[in-house]
């Protein structure tokens, strides 16, 4: 059995998970990366995307999947990560996700020319989060969006 | 002692009465809204020093690569920022006018024409009414304020602040004590006033930053001020309803003492104008013999 590290995660209003991992693999600004026991120091921003950890004691194959909403990560003797928003593949409303991406893509289609950049950035940005969240809620694979 | 007439007194009793019925419910709705504001403080408090830790953690372990402009000392300060978080709704004791108080000592302590982000109607309408320029308002009541909200608000602050609009960021708000004692506090949120801090040691080891220190810092400052102004608005939305709650209970206990009072003089007077009244049958009867 592999040696495991404890992970944190956090939100601002709340402390999503707090446990032991074997690994955790985070979507950082640069990529995919795994983290495991022994990782070096580490401090790096996440994009959003997706969250997979393998806990203490669990099957090779065996992940908890969650959707994360960009943030970061701090290896240290510990991991932390701290985000905005996180949440479990299994208590996502896929139908919501559905629902806010066809909202922000027809918003889109319909403001692309008129629309403030900001805006129009938010609304790429909410269809982006409903993307991963869809696959995430589907037990997509990485590489697979 | 003046006697009343008996009707009078019962008009007062029953007055005071309904109003006691009144603040007796208010304290029992406060403490339950409490109970609920003080379990999410507790949440949120327990996370925000996270963020506080990190960011001087980075700073103590490699300070040439941070963007000078967040660090105090750095920036002639003029224009200041005040946030000020009051209450939306009246009848909480103190609670606003303490807050309004030190804002007020603190913007007159400062010659140059301050910014006021408003949280909160009570201080919107106190700083309009003296005619400063109140930049923006968040009037919703503050314990259903959800992250994203506190986001909205913090980011024109980081924008302004970044163009060189405004270049110190104070926070002012209520701080959680106990349910029986709040403090007002006065935090400035920007620029940082980071020491070399002995407890916060140089970490033993080189740290990976990805993309880099100052792209992790320039994500870290934002974070911090978003952080802090939820922290601050949830932890002084769990103030006022302690506050209310005490207001309420001095309110229903000077009630009831009110109506002890008020039924002993009317007892009173019900016993003067029984007697008044034998007097008369008496001398009546006297006159009859």
């Amino acid at each position: 059995m592999a040696n495991s590290i404890k992970l944190e995660i956090i939100t601002p209003s709340k402390m999503f998970y707090r446990g032991f991992v074997e690994l955790a693999i985070v979507t950082t600004l640069e990529g995919d990366e795994g983290f495991m026991y022994g990782h070096s120091w580490a401090c790096k921003l996440l994009d959003i995307g997706e969250l997979w950890i393998q806990e203490e004691g669990a099957d090779k194959d065996d992940f908890r999947i969650a959707a994360i909403s960009g943030g970061f990560i701090d290896v240290k003797d510990s991991i932390i990560i701290y985000t905005d928003a996180v949440e479990w593949a299994e208590d996502i409303d896929k139908e919501r996700a559905l629902a806010e991406k066809k909202a922000a893509e027809e918003w889109l289609a319909e403001h692309k020319n008129d629309g403030s950049q900001k805006d129009i950035d938010a609304a790429k940005l909410a269809i982006t989060k409903a993307n991963v969240r869809e696959h995430v809620a589907d037990g997509s694979h990485r590489h697979g969006r | 002692m003046a006697v009343e007439s008996m009707q009078d007194i019962k008009r007062r009793i029953k007055s005071v009465t309904s109003t006691e019925h009144i603040t007796n419910a208010m304290k029992l709705v406060s403490a339950g809204k409490l109970r609920k504001a003080k379990a999410i403080f507790e949440k949120t408090n327990e996370n925000s020093h996270y963020i506080t830790h990190m960011i001087a953690e980075i700073f103590n372990s490699s300070p040439e690569d941070i963007p000078q402009e967040y660090i105090k000392g750095n920036r002639e300060v003029k224009t200041t920022c005040y946030i000020v978080i009051t209450s939306c709704r009246g009848l909480c004791g103190g609670f606003n006018s303490n807050i309004l108080k030190e804002a007020q000592a603190d913007i007159d302590a400062d010659w140059e024409e301050p910014v006021i982000l408003a949280i909160g109607s009570k201080g919107k309408e106190y700083f309009e009414k003296r005619g400063y320029n109140v930049y923006d308002d968040y009037l919703a009541p503050p314990e259903n304020i959800s992250f994203m909200e506190s986001r909205e608000m913090s980011i024109p602050i980081i924008e302004m602040y970044n163009k060189g609009e405004i270049d110190e960021v104070v926070l002012i708000y209520t701080s959680f004590i106990s349910t029986m004692e709040q403090e007002v506090k006065n935090v400035t949120l920007l620029p940082f006033e980071l020491e070399h801090d002995p407890d916060i040691m140089k970490h033993p080891k080189q740290v990976e930053y990805e993309p880099s220190v100052k792209e992790v810092f320039n994500y870290l400052v934002p974070k911090y001020v978003e952080m802090m102004i939820y922290a601050a608005v949830v932890e002084s939305a769990t103030c006022e309803h302690a506050a209310r709650r005490m207001a309420m209970e001095n309110a229903t206990d000077n009630a009831r003492e009110m109506l002890d009072k008020l039924s002993l003089n009317y007892n009173r007077a019900r016993q003067a104008a029984i007697t008044d009244e034998i007097i008369e049958i008496v001398a009546g009867s006297e006159a009859q013999k």
